[in-house]
Order: structure tokens, then sequence, then C-alpha cells
């Protein structure tokens, strides 16, 4: 019965596909007249299903960055408008296409993985990289803090930025894998071929599909516009 | 009791016992795994640790790595590997010095595919590719990862590999959508005098990447905070 219960969330696996061709889509199809519609549609679409937080999230930047490079391509292309649209569809594309993996979590997305059998140390190491971006972000901001803080000099400088941004990064990103490392082996996780369950298990659910419907639609839509 | 045992056997007991305990402290060869089973030559298995750091190394490429979803749009060959080169070299090299065991940079390509298919699909698929190129080239000149000049290479030439993937990649995607941005073709088929300096500058960016890499590696080594 949970294939017909609805859920505001993608699963991941489906996220990941339909992010691959909103982007792929989006750089081959920019030129096409519907294209700022579909844009439009998806934009709503993804809020219908779960994504209007992360929309709210790309949109500030996908106008700023997508602006300054259609106001390039106008200027490069002899003022043509049209190249400037398409630039701008195909930021807004790209932008739109991080949308469905900002959404997904990265333990559900371990989970999917884990559901169809990839190898764990792919799992592991992919969740570790979801999660750990912004710890990672944080870090380079206390080691430029630290850098300031001892009057270190301009980062500009090879010498400085090797010796007090490069070594003290490195070596902390030493440090927090060994942390890592270890407290994922108290917990009794191991790499070899040992039986494991999957916690709450993912599955596609008729939103998903749905959802995967309705941005199949809209690409048709666009081609015969 | 004791007039049982002569003074000798007593003597050859206890050395026997010594000779035993020194047997039991003394840790395995490296070649030699704890069940008894010997390890082949190249190929090691990887532990927990491994997995980990590699996953850190791969999200601290990304994220100085960040900037691919903006030059991805830019119709200029090579554009990509001058933004990402360097960060691209360092940060595998350091990975696969402290690991040091085949399939290091093909893992740190599958992690990296994650963000990459939300980033930029392609680009996961052309690392993927030219990271097992990479190694298996990297295992055909050295036969491991034993030495630094192995790493050193892997990362070398793991970023440039890439030029000709995106290059084809490119030129089908302009052929195909509507040719407005020729910049690709042009470099690469009409005008190689242009690809070849890019593509030359791309590996030695590379090459000054990976050798940053293998320094900060040896001094974290000397210091005593890189482990194997």
């Amino acid at each position: 019965m949970s294939f017909f219960r609805w859920k505001p969330r993608l699963y991941p696996i489906v996220a990941i596909l339909a992010s691959v061709f909103i982007l792929i889509f989006g750089i081959v199809c920019a030129r096409m007249p519907g294209f700022p519609y579909f844009l439009a549609g998806l934009l709503v679409w993804l809020t219908l299903f779960g994504c209007g937080r992360a929309c709210l999230r790309v949109l500030p930047a996908a106008l700023i960055v997508g602006g300054i490079f259609s106001s390039l391509a106008y200027v490069s292309s002899g003022r043509d408008a049209a190249s400037a649209l398409a630039m701008a569809n195909r930021f807004g594309a790209l932008f739109l296409a991080l949308v469905p993996g900002m959404s997904v979590e990265p333990v559900a997305m371990t989970r999917s993985l884990s559901a169809l059998h990839t190898p764990r140390a792919v799992t592991l190491g992919m969740l570790i990289v979801m999660s750990f971006l912004p710890v990672l972000r944080a870090e380079i901001g206390r080691v430029r803090e630290a850098m300031k803080t001892r009057g270190a000099g301009s980062p500009l400088r090879p010498r400085i930025f090797y010796r007090a941004f490069l070594i003290p990064l490195v070596t902390r990103l030493v440090d927090i894998s060994d942390t890592l490392a270890l407290s994922i082996e108290t917990r009794g996780f191991t790499l070899g071929k040992a039986k494991y369950t999957v916690y709450k298990k993912e599955w596609i659910r008729i939103s998903d599909i749905l959802f995967a419907a309705g941005l199949a639609a809209g690409a048709v839509l666009v081609v015969l516009w | 009791m004791s007039d049982r045992y002569t003074q000798n056997e007593r003597e050859r007991a206890i050395d026997e016992l010594i000779a035993d305990a020194q047997r039991r402290e003394t840790p395995l060869p490296e070649s030699v795994e704890p069940s008894g089973k010997k390890k082949s030559g190249i190929f090691r298995r990887y532990k927990i640790k491994d997995v980990v750091f590699l996953a850190i190394i791969t999200a601290m490429t990304l994220i100085t790595g960040s900037v691919m979803p903006l030059l991805i749009h830019i119709p200029v060959f090579g554009i990509i590997q001058l933004g990402l080169g360097l960060q691209f070299s360092l940060f595998p090299v350091i990975g696969m010095m402290k690991v040091r065991k085949p399939g290091a940079l093909v893992l740190m390509s599958l992690f990296s595919g994650v963000l990459l298919v939300f980033m930029f699909p392609p680009m996961f698929f052309c690392l993927l590719i030219c990271a097992v190129l990479a190694e298996a080239l990297t295992l055909a000149v050295f036969r491991g990862y034993d030495r630094d000049a192995a790493c050193v290479l892997a990362g070398t030439v793991y970023m440039p590999l890439t030029l000709p993937f995106l290059a084809v990649y490119y030129r089908f995607l302009y052929d195909w959508s509507d040719g407005a941005n020729e910049a690709v073709s042009q470099l690469v088929g009409a005008r190689p005098l242009t690809a070849i300096p890019i593509s030359l500058t791309v590996i030695a960016l590379c090459l000054c990447g990976a050798l940053l890499g293998r320094l900060i590696t040896n001094e974290l080594k000397k210091a005593g905070r890189l482990k194997q």
C-alpha cells in the first residue's frame, strides 16, 4: 500500500535521473521557443513535489549568474537576443537540475543504493561525501580565520598559501578522517561480506512516477511547440 | 617434583617459552594477512580508514572544484580542465599516497559521482573512464603504488585524459543542437595550433598539482601525521 501513499519527497534514484535529464535537455534544447515555459512549469512541478525550499535557495544564484552570462552572450554575439535567451535557458536548466539533488537526504540515498545491493564501500564513501561538504567548508573557513589571527599575510602569495593554508587544511582532513574511521569501526561497520539489513527501505512510489511522467510530458510539449 | 627435571631441561624450556612469546609478538609481514593467506602482489583489500580518507579527500576536491557548473557553459576547449586541473591532481595524489592501493583513483571518481551527476553528468562518466585508464597506465608502468612517482603519474594524467572525451561530447552536442557555439570544433578540428598549447598547459598544471600533493604528503609523513 505504501506505493499509493503520497510522499512529497522524491525517490533518490528518480531525483538523480531527473537531474541528468533536466541538464542534458536544457543544454540541447535551450534555443527552442517553448523552453522558458518548460522552465517555469518545472519550477512549479518541483515545488509541488517537495522541492520548494531548494528552489528558493537556487533562484537568487540562478538569476545573478544567468544574468551575467546572458549579458556576456548578448555582447559577444553582436547583440543577438536569441543567444542571450539561450544562455539564460541553459543556466535556468542547470540550477533547476541541482534542485532534485539538493532535496535528497544523504541517508535516503544510501538506503536506496544499499537496497540495490551497491557495494558498501561505495555507499559509505558517497554518504561521507554528501554529508561532509558543510563540515569541510566550515573547516576551510576556520583555517582562513586562523591565518588571519596569526597575521600570516596574503594567501595570494604561494609560499604563505602552502605553509599557512594547505598544510593545516590537509592535517585537519587527516584528523577528521581518522576520527571518523574509528567511530565507524567501533559501531560495528565492516566492509566484508557480512550480512546486513537496511533500516527504513526506500521504495519508488506513485508520486515518483507522476513526477517523472510530468517531466517527460513537459519535454515532449517543448519539442512539439 | 623438582628432582624430575634437570637444570638443563629447565633452561631449555624457559628459552623455548621466551622464543614462543617473541614469535607471537612479532607483527606479520605486510604481504601476509592475519588469516595466514598471502596477499597478492598488486591488489590489496581496502580498510574502512582507506575508504573514509578517500571520501573526505573527494569531498574536498569537489568543494574546491565547485566552479565546474559555471565552466561547462563556456564553449572554449579545455576550460573545465584549466579551471579544475590543479584541484583534481593535488587532492587525488594525497589520497593515493596515503592509501597506496590500486583502485584508489577509481574509488574517488565513483564517490565524486554522487555530486557530479547533479552538477555535470558527462564529467562523471569521463572521470570514471579516465580514472580506469590512468590506473591501468600506472600499474603497467610501475606495477603498484609503492613509489611516489606512480602516484604523481596517475594524478598528472587523470585530468588531461578527459580532454578528448569532453571534446567529443561537446562536438556532438553542439553539432546536434544548433551549431551556435562552434568554438570547440574550431579549436579541436580546424585549429589544432590552439588546442595543443591548451592541452600542454593543462598537463603542466596537473603536474604542478601532483608535485604539490607529493610535497604536502611527504611533509606530513615526516611530521608523523600521515600513516598508512
